[in-house]
């Protein structure tokens, strides 16, 4: 006991100094990485602050001299950005709860109601996290245009629902599953029913994994550019990402506009993201990794 | 029925409660799965009334007379490769370092999972703008460390163009593979990792004794959401090169999309996602059944 009290006391002596000076040299490479991977935002505020000619004639990395915020200005009309931020804010605050709803209610039968091949229908539903969407541009397409949705609201929404189910009833039926029977049972006893249940208990309960799912997918709906490149044809139906992409298509040379442009375009995302930080990680690791 | 009884009746109550998903799931998800694979089988343009079936000729067409086709399936193991090396790698090299107690580490963390959350479009256009030979951020780099002539044409030198348009995958994407190995650290037992080194062992040892066995389902994970991802390779390229210089960054994703929705060619389109379903399927069906193994011997 004595020897082995003593060998640590010795490992934790001739640990202590070595491990301080380790952890310097490692703060010190992770801070420079850092720096290296967050300079290309700095590059693209700079840039989206210079005229061409400034752009043209001084270092990436200066300063601007003269900040051009008119670049800003230049590129929400050029870029039609009011059009876009004004659809992608439509599709996003409709498609995000709306989905949630959706996938919620199903991850409360799956998980809580004995159904007749439940079990299969949530195979199924893990399955479809792994598909890639990619892959079924074209029959979607055939299909929505087949429905007249092509350049609709609903048209969008309803495919980009379709797609976020696996990922959250994943998530929620494990949570859900977490949650002792009893209270469920308990619940029954006194005559409430499974939408009561759902709603009263279960609902107020995944609060924080709600919040933390509703954050992933506003990210993840407000950056969707795939499927919308083929279902909104119209420009004045155009997302975003999709006007920012014909922007960069059509005014790559003005590089202060073009640079406002992805600026103005990732900003929000951007924003959301430094306010609710925390919730991307628990969202993201809370069905992924377990073991 | 009276609506008490109607809320009292389980059956009913599991329909409305997973009714709307399942119709939704079945009609924009699944259909499409299935018609993908029937217009695979048909020659289409995507407007006639009619549809006409042709056999596997689609599959013959794009197996034998399209060298692009193969150009792109190329390209797409090239990515898929080098995605399961480089994020997964810096992914958990990161991870290590924040997962130690230094100073302002979750400033580190959200910073390195920043450019996670922009949109790969938006990626798309960064890079584009960054590699450009005149004015870029790396030529002007180059230019400061007196090395001009080592500027290339990153994205239209068609050896290159793919490793560049990669790069920007890596910087996109390694914040995903840190969080989930941060995530996977949580895990590893700290009395495990004191005991080994109370007994003498050094970093390294604690690393490919305890901390690496620990990881081994995390590991799992961030491979095959690296093979399923790389397989899904599109905005990113779309964005950067749009498959060119001479098709040499063209992707099988982004050449099944411009089969069908630029040529015209629906059922060609539809044979190319056939063949990248179907490799998509003989990575997840192993894994799914692999999950339920793992989750069926913990119950």
């Amino acid at each position: 006991m004595t020897a082995l009290a003593d060998r640590a006391a010795r490992a934790f002596e001739a640990e202590q100094p070595r491990r301080d000076w380790v952890l310097v040299g490692l703060w010190i490479a992770l801070v420079v990485v850092a720096v290296v991977w967050l300079a290309p935002f700095v590059f693209i505020v700079f840039t989206s602050l210079k005229s061409t000619a400034e752009v043209m004639g001084s270092s990436a990395f200066a300063p601007p001299r003269d900040p051009q915020y008119a670049n800003y200005a230049a590129a929400w009309g050029r870029g039609r950005f009011g059009t876009t931020v004004f659809n992608s804010a439509v599709i996003t605050i409709v498609k995000v709860p709306l989905g949630l709803m959706i996938s919620a209610m199903a991850a409360y039968a799956l998980a809580c109601m004995r159904i007749p091949g439940g079990k299969l229908i949530l195979i199924g539903v893990l399955f479809g996290t792994m598909i890639p969407f990619q892959v079924m541009l074209a029959p979607l397409f055939t299909l929505v245009n087949g429905l007249h949705l092509i350049d609709t609201y609903p048209g969008v929404i309803l495919p980009y629902i379709a797609f976020g189910i696996p990922y959250q009833v994943f998530i929620l039926h494990g949570f859900f599953r977490g949650i002792p029977v009893e209270l469920n049972e308990a619940a029954r006893i006194d005559g409430a029913s499974h939408a009561t249940i759902f709603l009263k208990i279960f609902l107020p309960l995944s609060l924080p994994v709600l919040a933390a799912l509703l954050i992933l997918d506003f990210v993840a709906t407000w950056n969707e550019f795939a499927m919308a490149l083929v279902l909104l044809q119209d420009r004045d139906m155009w997302t975003l990402p999709l006007g920012l992409s014909a922007f960069q298509g059509q005014f790559s040379r003005d590089y202060g506009q073009l640079n406002a442009a992805i600026v103005m375009t990732v900003l929000p995302a951007t924003i959301v993201y430094l306010i609710f930080q925390r919730y991307f990680v628990s969202g993201l690791t809370s069905g992924a990794v377990k073991g | 029925m009276t609506p008490q009884r109607l809320m009292q009746d389980d059956r009913l109550q599991a329909v409305l409660l997973l009714g709307p998903a399942i119709v939704i799931y079945l009609v924009f998800a699944i259909y499409p799965m299935i018609d993908v694979v029937v217009l695979s089988f048909q020659k289409w343009n995507g407007l006639d009334a009619n549809r006409q079936f042709v056999g596997v000729g689609n599959y013959v067409d794009i197996f034998t007379r399209d060298p692009v086709f193969w150009r792109a399936f190329r390209n797409t193991v090239i990515w898929t490769a080098l995605s399961l090396i480089f994020p997964p790698l810096i992914g958990l090299l990161l991870a290590l370092g924040l997962n130690q107690p230094i100073f302002g580490r979750n400033a580190l963390r959200a910073a390195y999972y920043l450019p996670v959350i922009i949109a790969p479009i938006a990626v798309a256009t960064m890079w584009r703008w960054m590699y450009d030979p005149f004015f870029g951020l790396f030529a002007q780099i180059l230019t400061a460390l007196g090395r001009p002539n080592w500027i290339q044409d990153w994205l239209g030198n068609k050896d290159l163009a793919l490793y560049s348009a990669f790069a920007a995958h890596v910087w996109q994407s390694a914040g995903f593979s840190m969080v989930l190995f941060l995530a996977g650290l949580q895990g590893v037992p700290k009395t495990l990792i004191e005991a080994a080194r109370i007994d003498g062992a050094g970093r390294w040892d604690v690393f490919r004794h305890v901390t690496l066995p620990a990881l081994r389902t995390t590991i799992t994970i961030v491979l095959v959401l690296a093979v399923i991802s790389s397989l899904k390779a599109f905005d990113i390229v779309y964005g950067l090169t749009g498959g060119g210089p001479a098709q040499a960054t063209q992707m099988l994703a982004l050449w099944a999309f411009t089969q069908a929705m630029q040529i015209f060619d629906f059922g060609r389109g539809s044979a190319i996602a056939v063949v990248l379903l179907v490799i998509t399927l003989s990575v997840v069906v192993p894994y799914l059944s692999w999950t339920q193994r793992r989750e069926e011997s913990q119950e």
